[in-house]
């Protein structure tokens, strides 16, 4: 298959990825309100008996461990807060693409969801840095999303991380996007950016994924955001929690320092709060406190 | 097969046991610090995440591990109550490092991976333990495992394989 039609089975799988629940995309965009509160997100639960069951089995998970049974939905929610109520409507609204194993990343399963999950976490902390004002709930909602191309290109990587790695190390290529884009013609946060499209997820989010790794070239509006994810992807490689294969092979676009302006120090307090509140979520998530990368 | 002691973010572990494995998951700017007493036969391993602990002291109470200025004494400490009573610990003592990268182009205030390492051996130096071997720096995130028994380290990560340290 050549670059061309590698190109198009991989728009053809982005078409394949089944459409994620109306539940979801309304909590997506939710997120991007900026006058909402919990009952607005109740409002979208409850009519959803999957979400609502998930939301439930979660809040009475051993990870809470509360000594009475939760069964209001609106109790539920408001003990959860947004971020974990979003995060538990796109861990089961796109789990065919989270829970998979990354074969083309050398990855193995769980990873994304893990890495996405963390740069979530990374994006509303590091929001609070921001000179212009950056909605919270956005980044997170932002940082759960940016990489979920990768569970798309994935299945036409395979066999091309050792590839890639050289060419890298020879320095043929700038980055672990150039490389993508070199064999497929495309790379994860383009098929991202394509998959948000299908799914009708409001804006800023499929601009956001698409520019996760060149916030420069988004619309000047958007940059706090845009510089607000890329940094927070980079905050979750560094604390060892990414993708396999391309784990830390991306630049860093330090144009950053106009919209975000961290001090060594503050950097050192946003991975700390990073790892405490990640320690915390994955215990719900993954059900277990996290211990590095297994 | 031995037993797998892993070692998360911020934490360590030390074992005499020849049994058993100590292990550390994917280190991105993290620095794994491995010491060995061949005399005692006791191996340690930390997980550092920063440099300084000013930064957060109430963190140190609970997790003094996360930081290198305070999880070195930490973990010397434990090592010295593993070892044989009245062991000298500086007397053949042997340390190697590894991890400390850092994406692609990072610029000082992201370069935390070369802070840590730079605080290590301020630390490590005047203590006589100055790393013997160490494999730190570029965009690769190392997965370090040690025995206990051979003190033999192994590096891995998703694209280079296993290599020794």
């Amino acid at each position: 298959m050549n670059r061309q039609e590698k190109q198009a089975a991989v728009r053809e799988a982005i078409n394949k990825v089944p459409l994620i629940s109306s539940a979801a995309a309304r909590l997506l965009e939710l997120s991007g309100e900026s006058e909402h509160g919990i009952v607005d997100i109740v409002n979208i639960v409850k009519y959803d008996a999957v979400l609502t069951s998930q939301i439930l089995k979660v809040v009475n998970s051993a990870a809470f461990a509360r000594r009475t049974e939760v069964y209001s939905i609106d109790h539920a929610v408001s003990l959860l807060g947004e971020d974990m109520v979003v995060g538990i409507a796109m861990s089961e609204a796109a789990a065919l693409l989270f829970d998979k194993k990354l074969e083309g990343y050398a990855a193995e399963a769980g990873s994304l969801w893990r890495h996405d999950l963390k740069t979530a976490i990374a994006a509303k902390i590091i929001a609070g840095y921001a000179r212009t004002k950056v909605n919270g709930d956005l980044a997170f909602t932002c940082g759960l999303l940016h990489d979920l191309g990768k569970g798309v290109l994935s299945d036409f990587l395979r066999n091309t991380p050792e590839k890639i790695r050289r060419a890298m190390e020879e320095k043929k290529v700038p980055d672990y996007a150039a490389a993508e884009r070199a064999i497929l013609g495309i790379d994860h946060a383009e098929a991202g950016y394509e998959l948000s499209l299908n799914w009708n997820l409001p804006a800023p989010l499929p601009q956001a994924i698409r520019f996760h790794h060149q916030p420069a070239l988004i619309d000047e509006a958007l940059k706090p955001l845009l510089y607000t994810i890329h940094l927070a992807d980079i905050v979750a490689m560094m604390s060892g929690v990414g993708t396999g294969s391309d784990d830390l092979q991306y630049t860093l676009d330090t144009a950053y320092e106009m919209y975000i302006p961290l001090s060594g120090n503050e950097l050192a307090m946003v991975m700390l709060g990073v790892e405490q509140e990640f320690s915390k979520a994955a215990a719900v998530f993954l059900g277990k406190e996290e211990e590095a990368s297994e | 097969m031995g037993k797998t002691v892993v070692v998360g973010v911020g934490e360590f572990a030390v074992s005499n046991d020849p049994g058993e494995v100590i292990k550390t998951f994917a280190l991105g700017s993290c620095v794994a610090v491995i010491f060995l007493h061949k005399p005692t036969r006791t191996v340690g391993l930390i997980h550092v995440a920063l440099p300084e602990s000013s930064i957060s002291p109430d963190i140190v109470r609970d997790r003094p591990g996360y930081f290198v200025d305070t999880g070195i004494p930490a973990i010397l400490k434990k090592m010295a109550a593993c070892a044989t009573p009245g062991a000298n610990l500086t007397q053949g003592m042997m340390v190697k490092i590894a991890g400390g990268a850092n994406v692609l182009d990072t610029n000082n205030t992201f370069n935390i991976g070369k802070r840590n390492v730079l605080a290590l051996k301020k630390i490590l130096w005047p203590l006589g333990m100055g790393p013997v071997a160490e494999d730190v720096g570029g965009s690769i995130s190392r997965t370090v495992s040690v025995s206990v028994e051979t003190g033999k380290i192994a590096l891995s990560s998703p694209t280079k394989g296993v290599w020794e340290l």
